[in-house]
């Protein structure tokens, strides 16, 4: 794709602002980490050699213990199969990630449930919540799933928003007064009602979990887009290349996404930052007060609920808190330098 | 803009709902079967309350008699009289009196009523359960003997399934007014109307008696439908029935009661009363002991009922309850989970320490509520037994009890546990055992194991079940079976609701499986019929030839939470319901437990054998802590406030000095 001058000179703009786009790599860099983070942690092994055989575990399907010459026919503890492996010397190894727990994983069985401090001889870098899980492993799962869950936020409440505002914004009239009202109503719904409603309602398995909580956070969240496009469209649909378009015949659609999108892109961008960091706030909210993924999907929300009732184990809220913190500060600094970098009057500086 | 606004409502209604959540972990909500028509048209014409008490007295004359004392058969029947003489006192006689009790509530009531509509939170012990008093009572210390309250004795007659009971003449109400046989048919009047507007009261008050007789003002007699053991409990107990209430105070009843009395002050036969000037909304309600109160000395009260006030704080989050315990606010801290036991209440605590936090474990003898997994056969593959045993064997409460009880909790021997003899010795919990939950799957048709471990049948239905809870404290031992289930190939889903429509989808029987549990009252033998009998469970469950009726309906608002329907066992329930004798009390209850068992509906749950507390060294109690059979440490208002010891302590912490730390085990009624 070329990128067309002024695109190029914002995006070199961006890479100058240091603290934006440091803190742009950084995310970047987490996000891979968390995406891909069985490689990092987890209790699957990355690599079993086993009778001459290599296996994945990582990924795919899970080997049940019959498949290494164990008795049972569950998944794999890869943990005991290494110190097994390692008591025979038949030759047999496995490679475990770094942090060798998984989210949803009693790292004790049989031992009762206590938060453990941080302990770098266990691996437990950030010592254990308060079922013995590993908090390392809850949290970047639990980045994951914000990730994911704003992503799948932003395209969603983008779609929605950019395509009624501009709608709005082109058609004007009867069509946008009825629209303002509607949406007026719209957003003065309660929406923690209607998320408990729709929790009592429908069914929910861990499946279905962050793809229902989306939909019913993006019902409610598409609305405030759609007042900037509606401007921002009102403004563009009186220049004289709108006119000009239509007079060649274009339909709405085309000089709406043609034609008026690209030149309020702008907008969009500044706004992206800002609309993900909303979306992992309000994720956590409502993980913290019991409405967010079903148990036991690893999430902040329910790491930081644990901390404040635990506050006795700091180390549960201060791992949750600044792992939060760290992201949202990021996802601010690179918010800022979009908007600096994609502001017209190029010598003011961002404060 | 938008997403603060998330934020804040976020936070506003999610205290709204911890609220909700802080009730009593009662489901008793039994079969409702007020008609909603008869209720209407009771609304459209109410005469007054005397006028409309009169015309239910003449449209029900098999129900309410009256009749002069001269009608009395006691003497000619031969019927024996009994009381509770010689029933020796299980509070101590040497208690003091005077001071105040401070203790904390999840939250500031709903309404001051204790029975209609909302009334059934945590807050009507100090309204009713826990303070109002009753005909009779089971002896918490004696199991099975009654103990008198209101009444001084009582005659059984067997043959006419009737009890005659004798008021006691001291009786009062707390505003001075005499307790006579008015009030008692006045309040057999006022919980069998619809207008009442509390279907589970209306239920068992139609159900459980055919009529009421009046002989003279401390005089009358109860007939019921069946002799059971426990007749004169089933009338006069409050775990089973209600206790009375005065009809003086009801003047004003009518059609639209439930809002005129929310925030009336009822005149009590207890020792506790709450004064106009103790409400203060949303902070704390105190309770103020009765001035001459007519059962002070009255063998049942001797040493109870000592604080002259007990202030009861709302302090709405359970953390925040500790803190303020530990800080002094509160004097006792009733009920410690066993979390909070382990990492809140340690020996290093520095009220502990110092001994100005006193810590307490006392061994009772009751039937435990019974938790465990609820599997609703209406859902298949539910119906299939196969597929249940394997839930069974692939359900691991042994390591919840061991892993998150820490070991003070067992596993429930049978689902009725706790009355006094072991229902079946056959019936033990089934084991945790993956390997046999998938010989049991296999045989179910689920022996295909998919890529994430989950079996599967030939159709390619997983082996997926939802697990419904309203007890948000507990989500940690569902995460926990939901670990282990997987060794097995079985998948549970974790749901988690509010109180309201958690309970709702149970009594719709919309629940794969529910973990839960009834609280049960002291009672000298279980019950089936409630909770196993397929009459709770279908409208017609069975065709004339004992199989199951292919076109039944589920019947809703039952406590058949597993919609099991069994012919054999029905039959046996049948016969239980009408035994007369304890010892055939104990033969049915016995086949009925093994029937039950085979049928592999509940699993095994966790029970915990005594109750913790903690309190302030000047809190005192008698030498045993409690009578056996009690359920809250605040239940029969034993302990006692030590004035002289309080201001000496005090002066002590103050001073900066310290106290030897305490810990204390009562475990007399301790079973092996």
């Amino acid at each position: 794709m070329k990128l067309s001058p002024q695109a190029r000179s914002q995006l070199r703009r961006f890479r100058s602002l240091k603290r934006g786009y440091g803190s742009f790599l950084i995310l970047v860099v987490l996000s891979c980490v968390a995406l891909l983070a069985e490689f990092f942690v987890g209790n699957r092994a990355l690599l079993v050699k086993y009778d001459g055989q290599l296996y994945l575990p990582v990924y795919g399907s899970i080997h049940p213990g019959t498949d290494f010459g164990l008795s049972y026919a569950y998944e794999t503890d890869y943990r005991a199969l290494k110190v097994a492996f390692a008591k025979e010397g038949k030759g047999n190894w496995l490679l475990m990630p770094p942090v060798p727990y998984g989210p949803n994983e009693n790292c004790y069985p049989g031992v009762a449930f206590n938060p453990r401090p941080p302990d770098a001889s266990s691996r437990h870098y950030l010592g254990t919540d308060q079922i013995n899980r590993d908090i390392l492993a809850r949290l970047l799962y639990g980045l994951r799933n914000s990730l994911i869950f704003s992503f799948g936020f932003v395209v969603l409440v983008y779609l929605i928003g950019v395509a009624i505002g501009c709608a709005m914004g082109y058609f004007g009239g009867w069509f946008d007064l009825g629209m303002q009202r509607f949406i007026e109503i719209w957003s003065l719904i309660p929406f923690l009602l209607v998320v408990i409603i729709f929790r009592a309602a429908l069914p929910q398995g861990t499946s279905f979990g962050l793809g229902l909580l989306l939909f019913v956070v993006v019902m409610f969240a598409w609305t405030g887009m759609t007042y900037y496009m509606r401007s921002a469209t009102y403004r563009e649909k009186s220049r004289d290349y709108v006119a000009a378009a239509q007079v060649l015949g274009a339909g709405p659609a085309r000089v709406l996404f043609h034609h008026i999108l690209p030149n309020i892109l702008s907008i969009l961008v500044t706004f992206l930052p800002f609309t993900c960091s909303a979306a992992i706030g309000s994720l956590t909210a409502l993980d913290y007060l019991g409405f967010g993924l079903p148990p036991p999907m690893p999430s902040w929300g329910e790491l930081l609920r644990q901390g404040t009732s635990n506050l006795d184990a700091p180390w549960i809220v201060a791992s949750a808190f600044s792992a939060l913190s760290l992201v949202l500060i990021l996802i601010t600094f690179v918010g800022e330098a979009i908007r600096e970098a994609f502001d017209p009057k190029k010598f003011t500086i961002y404060r | 803009m938008k997403d603060t606004r998330i934020l804040i409502l976020a936070s506003l209604a999610g205290t709204a709902l911890l609220l909700g959540g802080c009730g009593k972990s009662s489901v008793d909500t039994a079969t409702a079967s007020a008609p909603a028509d008869a209720a209407a048209k009771a609304k459209d014409a109410f005469p007054g309350l005397d006028a409309d008490m009169q015309r239910t007295f003449k449209e029900e004359p098999n129900f309410y008699k009256f009749k002069t004392a001269a009608d009395i058969p006691a003497d000619t029947k031969g019927l024996t009289w009994e009381d509770s003489s010689g029933q020796a006192s299980w509070a101590d006689p040497a208690a003091k009196k005077g001071g105040t009790l401070t203790l904390a509530i999840g939250d500031f009531p709903g309404t001051l009523r204790s029975i209609g509509p909302n009334s059934n939170a945590s807050f009507r012990e100090f309204l009713s359960d826990y303070v109002l008093e009753a005909l009779v009572r089971f002896n918490p210390a004696a199991p099975g003997k009654l103990e008198a309250e209101l009444a001084t004795s009582w005659a059984i007659d067997r043959p006419n399934k009737t009890v005659f009971f004798k008021l006691d003449p001291d009786a009062k109400w707390s505003d001075g007014v005499p307790f006579t046989t008015d009030d008692i048919v006045f309040s057999f009047y006022l919980f069998r109307t619809p207008l009442l507007n509390d279907p589970w009261l209306n239920d068992y008050f139609h159900k459980t008696f055919s009529s009421v007789t009046v002989y003279d003002a401390h005089t009358f007699s109860a007939t019921l439908a069946e002799v059971r053991p426990d007749i004169v409990a089933r009338i006069g107990d409050p775990d089973a029935a209600m206790p009375p209430f005065p009809k003086h105070f009801f003047k004003d009843f009518g059609p639209d009661w439930v809002a005129t009395y929310n925030w009336r002050i009822m005149p009590t036969t207890g020792a506790y009363t709450i004064k106009e000037e103790d409400i203060k909304r949303t902070t704390s309600i105190t309770l103020s002991h009765v001035k001459d109160w007519w059962a002070e000395k009255k063998p049942w009260a001797i040493g109870r009922y000592n604080p002259d006030r007990i202030r009861l704080s709302v302090i709405r989050d359970p953390d925040k309850a500790i803190e303020a315990f530990f800080h002094g606010d509160t004097d006792l801290y009733p009920s410690i989970q066993t979390q909070n036991w382990y990492t809140k209440f340690t020996d290093t605590q520095p009220t502990v320490a110092s001994g100005f936090t006193v810590r307490s474990t006392f061994y009772n003898q009751i039937p435990p509520p019974d938790w465990g997994l609820w599997i609703n056969t209406a859902k298949p593959p539910l119906d299939n037994l196969n597929v249940r045993l394997g839930i069974q064997y692939a359900t691991n409460f042994a390591l919840v009890c061991q892993q998150y009880f820490r070991g003070d909790a067992t596993l429930q021997s049978t689902d009725n546990d706790g009355y006094g003899w072991d229902i079946n010795p056959d019936v033990r919990p089934r084991p945790f055992d993956p390997a046999k939950a998938r010989e049991y799957f296999t045989k179910a048709g689920f022996s295909q194991q998919g890529s994430d471990g989950i079996l599967a049948n030939a159709k390619g239905d997983r082996l997926t079940f939802t697990i419904t809870t309203v007890y948000k404290r507990y989500q940690d031992v569902l995460v926990i079976l939901k670990q282990e289930a997987l060794k097995a190939g079985l998948e549970f889903n974790i749901e988690m609701l509010d109180e309201t429509t958690g309970f709702q989808k149970e009594e719709e029987k919309r629940h794969d499986i529910d973990l839960g549990c009834f609280n049960r009252p002291v009672d000298m033998y279980p019950r089936y019929w409630e909770t196993d009998s397929g009459d709770n469970a279908y409208d017609v469950p069975y065709l004339p030839d004992h199989s199951a009726n292919p076109a039944r309906k589920l019947k809703t608002s039952t406590n058949n939470l597993y919609s099991l329907a069994d012919y054999d066992l029905d039959q046996v329930i049948k016969a239980y319901d009408k035994t007369e004798t304890m010892d055939q009390v104990k033969e049915l209850s016995s086949k009925a437990e093994k029937m039950f068992y085979d049928d592999a509906v509940w699993v095994n749950g966790w029970k915990i054998p005594f109750i913790r507390s903690a309190y302030r060294p000047w809190v005192k109690w008698p030498k045993d802590f409690s009578p056996m059979q009690t359920r809250d440490v605040d239940q029969f208002w034993v302990m006692w406030i030590d004035e002289d010891e309080k201001k000496a302590d005090q002066a002590l912490f103050d001073a900066g000095k310290t106290l030897p730390p305490q810990t204390i085990v009562y475990d007399k009624y301790k079973q092996q």
